[in-house]
């Protein structure tokens, strides 16, 4: 059984996986607005989240390769679509709609500070420390993010961000999806914890903000990415993220 | 990521009184800064917003090209390496849009300006970026240059584009240091990137040593801009700095300097080694006359890549207004058809 399988094969190596490609693909896909964004405060703040999200990916890239003697970036590059534990949410198109975008955003971060918290509670002091530090800037993002949802639950702001939430909730909730390997009794009450803190904190500023979205858990038929069952926007997504590396594949870049 | 423009006078300092006119430039002599609630002749106000809108819309528009390739970049390091770098240019342009504001324009104005070709940007954004290795190309050689510019524009008189110079410097010093580490890794690496390389450097040689403006003008040094100490060196003299930088450090990474000709996408079509480009008996190198033509023609609108980056800047403020509506009171609505 090579390096790779083992990692894939082991649970808590699942969960972790399952944070670090929602970041990893978060901040992949969201680098399309470093430049363009609506305005150049805004682009900048953008780009500061893209570039924490790629980072925490690769401080639990680095954990998993030291754990299981892989390189980070060949986690993070070359698995195949299936062996990527993201939820479709964190790559599903935005058509560079700015609501869509930030509603995207937010439901990753929403979802991203408790399931780091229950990450940091391994038997593993070393990944727990690493939970710890990226929960810190997670949050960050929180409090950033849900202003901006306060901010543009009013005039012109609401419909267009109403309308993104609409669309995207049934996939925000797929964040729920128990990914391979960890479809049993502990890591379904677990999951349920975290869903619970997600929609109780989503569901606070969304009120606030003017919002209304159904957030329900979703049924074992959904299929949202994290049983490795991916939608096309993803696959696009790992082909554009691995052009430069397959013009030479081997070559050190 | 830029340098700035070549300052024009647009009106004729000869109007102003000659007392102040007089205490203004003994001030810019003995090395006093100029700040935006000084007295300044008209003339100096209108350059130095013309020079420093230019310097921002091309930080901004030269964020696109490397911009587009943040989602290809080969590692998770050079991911965010990229991204980080393409936010400090958009972040200058910040700095600099704020430079402008307080010489009497909006940012409003400034963007939508850009946007309808009004105002201009950096010639050398008009180029393609074909590969990976055009990004490292733009970052060693185009940031190279523009801190060569931008160093001797630190040392200008105007107190808030001076020390917004400083502040960038600061940070192109650390894109440049990215962009050699990227050229050094692919001329290390396999025959193909090697290849990639030379072929990256044939594309942005060219418009690197057009990257400081076109041959000085007699008397340029006498001129308002110079005296002024809004440009402190002459063209020239800053393309011959840049060439015996570069020129040599080319050679030691295995790239040759060719002279190109270039379709209208950008592409090299033809070339052959620069024979010229070796150094004289003082340690400078020759380099073949740029095509100048090709300069004024990018200049004018009609360059590989003007229409596509004009595009995209206007798709990003036209896709941002409602944003800017929602947040802000400001007069937001869609420019004019360009």
């Amino acid at each position: 059984m090579t390096a790779m399988q083992d990692m894939l094969n082991d649970p808590v190596a699942n969960f972790a996986l399952s944070i670090a490609d929602d970041l990893l693909m978060l901040g992949h896909v969201q680098g399309d607005w470093t430049g363009i964004g609506p305005i150049l405060e805004e682009d900048i703040a953008s780009s500061s989240m893209s570039q924490d999200d790629l980072s925490h990916a690769l401080m639990l890239f680095e954990h998993l390769g030291n754990r299981f003697g892989l390189d980070a970036d060949v986690i993070a590059y070359e698995r195949s679509p299936e062996d990527y534990r993201c939820c479709d949410l964190v790559t599903v198109p935005d058509e560079f709609d700015w609501a869509v975008a930030l509603t995207r955003r937010w439901f990753v971060a929403h979802w991203a500070a408790p399931a780091l918290e229950r990450l940091g509670t391994s038997d593993d002091d070393e990944l727990n420390e690493r939970c710890r530090r990226l929960r810190s800037e997670q949050g960050l993002h929180l409090s950033y993010l849900d202003d901006w949802m306060r901010r543009l639950g009013a005039g012109e702001g609401h419909d267009r961000m109403q309308a993104a939430m609409t669309s995207l909730a049934p996939q925000a909730c797929m964040l729920f999806e128990l990914p391979t390997g960890l479809d049993d009794e502990d890591h379904r009450s677990r999951r349920d914890e975290i869903f619970e803190a997600w929609s109780r904190a989503t569901t606070a500023v969304l009120t606030d903000a003017g919002f209304s979205v159904d957030l329900t858990m979703p049924s074992e038929e959904h299929i949202g990415g994290r049983r490795g069952a991916h939608a096309k926007h993803f696959v696009e997504q790992h082909t554009e993220m691995n052009e430069v590396r397959c013009e030479d594949p081997g070559a050190s870049w | 990521m830029s340098g700035a423009a070549n300052p024009v006078m647009p009106i004729d300092p000869c109007q102003e009184d000659p007392e102040k006119l007089a205490e203004f430039e003994a001030n810019i002599a003995n090395g006093v800064l100029i700040e935006p609630g000084d007295w300044m002749p008209e003339a100096y106000r209108v350059g130095m917003l013309r020079m420093s809108e230019h310097h921002a819309n091309s930080e901004i528009v030269g964020a696109l090209p490397e911009g587009e390739w943040i989602t290809r970049a080969p590692s998770l390091r050079r991911k965010l390496a990229l991204t980080a770098k393409v936010q400090d240019e958009v972040g200058h342009g910040q700095m600099l849009y704020r430079v402008s504001q307080d010489l009497g324009k909006s940012r409003e104005d400034m963007l939508r300006d850009l946007c309808t070709g009004k105002t201009k940007y950096h010639n050398c954004f008009n180029y393609p970026a074909p590969t990976w290795a055009d990004i490292a190309m733009i970052q060693w050689l185009i940031d190279g240059a523009a801190i060569m510019n931008q160093k001797t524009l630190a040392d200008g008189a105007y107190g808030p584009y001076v020390r917004t110079m400083h502040r960038i410097n600061m940070e192109e010093a650390f894109h440049f240091k990215s962009g050699e580490d990227m050229v050094l890794t692919l001329m290390s690496g396999t025959k193909k990137q090697k290849q990639m390389t030379q072929e990256a450097f044939d594309r942005w040689w060219g418009p690197s040593i057009m990257f400081f403006g076109p041959p000085d003008k007699p008397g340029c040094e006498d001129m308002p801009p110079m005296r002024w100490r809004m440009k402190i060196e002459t063209n020239d003299s800053l393309r011959q700095r840049f060439v015996n930088r570069f020129a040599p450090a080319a050679r030691d990474l295995g790239l040759v300097v060719h002279v190109c000709e270039k379709n209208e996408e950008g592409f090299v079509t033809q070339k052959q080694v620069d024979e010229l480009c070796t150094p004289d008996e003082d340690g400078n190198w020759g380099f073949t006359t740029p095509n100048w033509d090709e300069f004024f023609k990018v200049i004018r609108g009609n360059g590989p890549c003007n229409a596509h980056r004009l595009a995209l800047r206007r798709f990003s403020y036209e896709q941002g207004a409602w944003v800017r509506r929602a947040i802000a009171s400001g007069d937001t609505t869609l420019p004019p058809a360009a």
